[in-house]
């Protein structure tokens, strides 16, 4: 298959984790190919709809549905994929390993548990980061390509993680995290359900807590009154100058954004590094 | 090979083999014990309190009117949206994860590190182990999320007519979890798990097949739910909208002659060529209110079908290939 020569160990860990890499390598190609159908055919008919809809008072908006349905399809998957990473991570990567002994196995023939380690995740990490930054790119020109056939606004949840580094960084920290766990459990089914929760859980409370990732602003007025689209309104009510709004302009995206991918690689930066100190005592 | 497997496979297991199964098993028992209890308490918190408060919430806006200075309990509404939608997707997820832990677990596991072979040596029969290892969880399955089903059904219902924003019958995931269909959809998952495990005899592979087959499943149990009871038919002419109360199942022209086409594509002067086609009306086909049981009924029992295939062809599959092994052992010696 490989005619340049790769050396031992990465070619190693290539072969023996090849469905995983078919699998993500046709994840990508595939979510890209289907964004470039609904951007070039869907998205033509859409717009052909929508023009026919401005002059008549009968008409059919479905295919600008289909588009606008499906683009968010596509973001979800772009977004949550870090899942799939989370649970391949525990089981198969490592936990599978260290519950046959084929960990061990390896390290007895001149391959150190660290080098093992390093492989495993420099190789994965370095798939990851390219497809998922091909996925962002994909994503991001998508989704702006047809704003008018849309629905949605940047901060829906999945889209805010999809149209920026976070979704690479949550893949990376899924791989930590995932390692993490099976040398903990030391078995493979355990390790993918409680690594697949971890990651679940940690973007559940990043979720959550988004909105303070950056400081907000505020409008106030004497009178009642409603912000505009494409605003993140946090809070809203009612004080002694009169009613008062906080929200996050558009233009907030990328800082609260880096503010999360930042946080999530220092979690994959903290997983790995007790990872590999963890190891000496699993190689005994 | 037919005779083989039958009078083993009905007999029921024995105690022992059944408690020894539950000592093994024992974390996935806690594990699915805890998840039961959990959305248990999930739909009864639902049910009483957050339905109430949301509801008060409604009754408060739709009080409000035109009227600018108007407070309601905003922040119950929307905790009701977002535990309902949580824990309908959680109930929603159940047959995926008994069917990937029966791949994974359940049978997957012990073929691919030996146990079952090496239990099959103690004087426990294939077909007796895989019965065992198929009527517990089946119980508990059932059981479960019978019990989930039930609560989802009585919480759902009370707050129909009270929550502005509550979901309808029809609703995809709603509907998925709101009766029988789900506990057969989880009994099938059991069999589809069980079934992966013993084909691929790799516990990873067979989880990734287990959830792949489980998947297409569900697709083909969506496609099929219009059609798995009668629809009714309403005509109007053609200013009537296609909107319909309840599951569409399909809609298009009816013709002068009372013929039902589909609706031409006219982006241009849709009424030329409604003129040209000769079409007069409009028909829709849709499931009103009352076909909820019906189409869940069919569903779980057409589920049920399929499940009680499925476990017969892993019977067969596995005193084959049990049967195919001792043939070249007696050979060899």
């Amino acid at each position: 298959m490989t005619t340049f020569a790769l050396p031992g160990l990465p070619r190693t860990v290539l072969r023996l984790h090849r469905t995983a890499l078919i699998v993500w390598g046709t994840f990508v190609a595939a979510v890209i190919g289907w964004l470039v159908w609904l951007n070039t055919v869907t998205a033509d008919r859409g717009e052909r709809e929508m023009a026919y809809c401005e002059h008549h008072e009968t008409c059919n908006i479905l295919t600008a549905l289909n588009y606008s349905e499906r683009t968010g399809y596509i973001g979800t998957l772009v977004c949550y994929s870090f899942l799939a990473v989370a649970a391949w991570a525990g089981a198969a990567l490592i936990g599978r390993e260290l519950e046959s002994g084929t960990a061990k196995l390896a390290w007895t023939q001149g391959v150190t548990p660290v080098r093992w380690l390093t492989a495993k995740l420099a190789l994965p990490a370095l798939l990851l980061t390219l497809g998922g930054t091909a996925l962002v790119l994909a994503f991001r020109w998508g989704w702006s390509a047809h704003r008018d056939l849309m629905g949605d606004d940047w901060t829906f949840a999945d889209v805010f993680v999809a149209r920026g580094p976070a979704t690479v960084a949550y893949g990376l920290c899924a791989l930590a995290v995932g390692t993490l766990t099976a040398l903990l459990i030391r078995r493979t089914l355990p390790a993918l359900g409680i690594s697949l929760a971890a990651m679940w859980l940690l973007n559940f409370v990043l979720e959550r807590h988004r909105g303070s990732f950056w400081p907000t602003l505020t409008r106030t007025s004497a009178t009642r009154f409603d912000l505009q689209n494409g605003l993140w309104q946090l809070t809203k009510g009612h004080g002694a100058d009169g009613y008062y709004v906080t929200y996050h302009p558009q233009s907030h995206f990328w800082p609260m954004h880096l503010v999360e991918t930042g946080i999530v690689l220092a979690v994959a930066a903290l997983a790995t590094l007790i990872a590999f100190r963890l190891l000496p005592r699993r190689t005994v | 090979m037919t005779a083989l497997a039958a009078p083993a496979a009905l007999r029921a297991p024995s105690p022992r083999l059944s408690r020894w199964l539950l000592r093994l098993h024992r974390p996935a028992l806690y594990v699915f014990t805890g998840l039961v209890l959990v959305l248990a308490a999930a739909l009864l918190w639902l049910w009483g309190p957050l339905t109430d408060a949301a509801a008060e919430g409604w009754r408060q806006w739709n009080a409000c009117g035109d009227h600018p200075r108007c407070s309601y309990d905003q922040d119950a509404i929307l905790r009701y949206k977002k535990v309902y939608d949580v824990t309908t997707l959680a109930m929603f997820l159940l047959p995926f994860l008994v069917a990937a832990w029966a791949g994974g677990a359940l049978t997957g596991g012990e073929l691919e590190n030996g146990t079952a072979e090496l239990t099959w040596t103690q004087g426990v029969t294939p077909a007796r182990w895989l019965a065992a290892k198929l009527a517990l969880p089946a119980a508990l399955v059932a059981v479960g999320t019978g019990l989930l089903v039930l609560l989802h059904h009585l919480m759902w219902s009370a707050g129909e007519g009270r929550i502005d924003t509550s979901k309808s019958w029809y609703d995809t995931l709603t509907f998925a979890v709101n009766g029988p269909g789900l506990v057969g959809l989880a009994l099938a998952g059991l069999v589809v798990g069980a079934l992966a495990g013993l084909v691929v005899r790799r516990a990873l592979a067979a989880l990734g097949v287990a959830l792949a087959a489980m998947a297409a499943l569900w697709f083909a149990t969506l496609s099929a739910l219009p059609y798995l009871w009668p629809a009714v038919t309403t005509t109007g002419d053609l200013d009537s909208g296609f909107a319909v109360d309840g599951l569409h199942v399909d809609y298009g022209l009816v013709t002068s002659t009372g013929r039902h086409i589909p609706v031409p594509v006219c982006n241009g002067r849709c009424e030329d060529v409604y003129t040209k086609l000769d079409a007069v009306g409009i028909y829709n086909d849709y499931h009103p209110r009352s076909h909820f049981w019906p189409l869940h009924l069919m569903e779980a029992g057409l589920l049920l079908a399929l499940a009680a295939l499925l476990t017969l062809l892993a019977f067969r599959l596995l005193t084959r290939r049990t049967a195919t092994a001792r043939h070249r052992e007696e050979a060899a010696v």
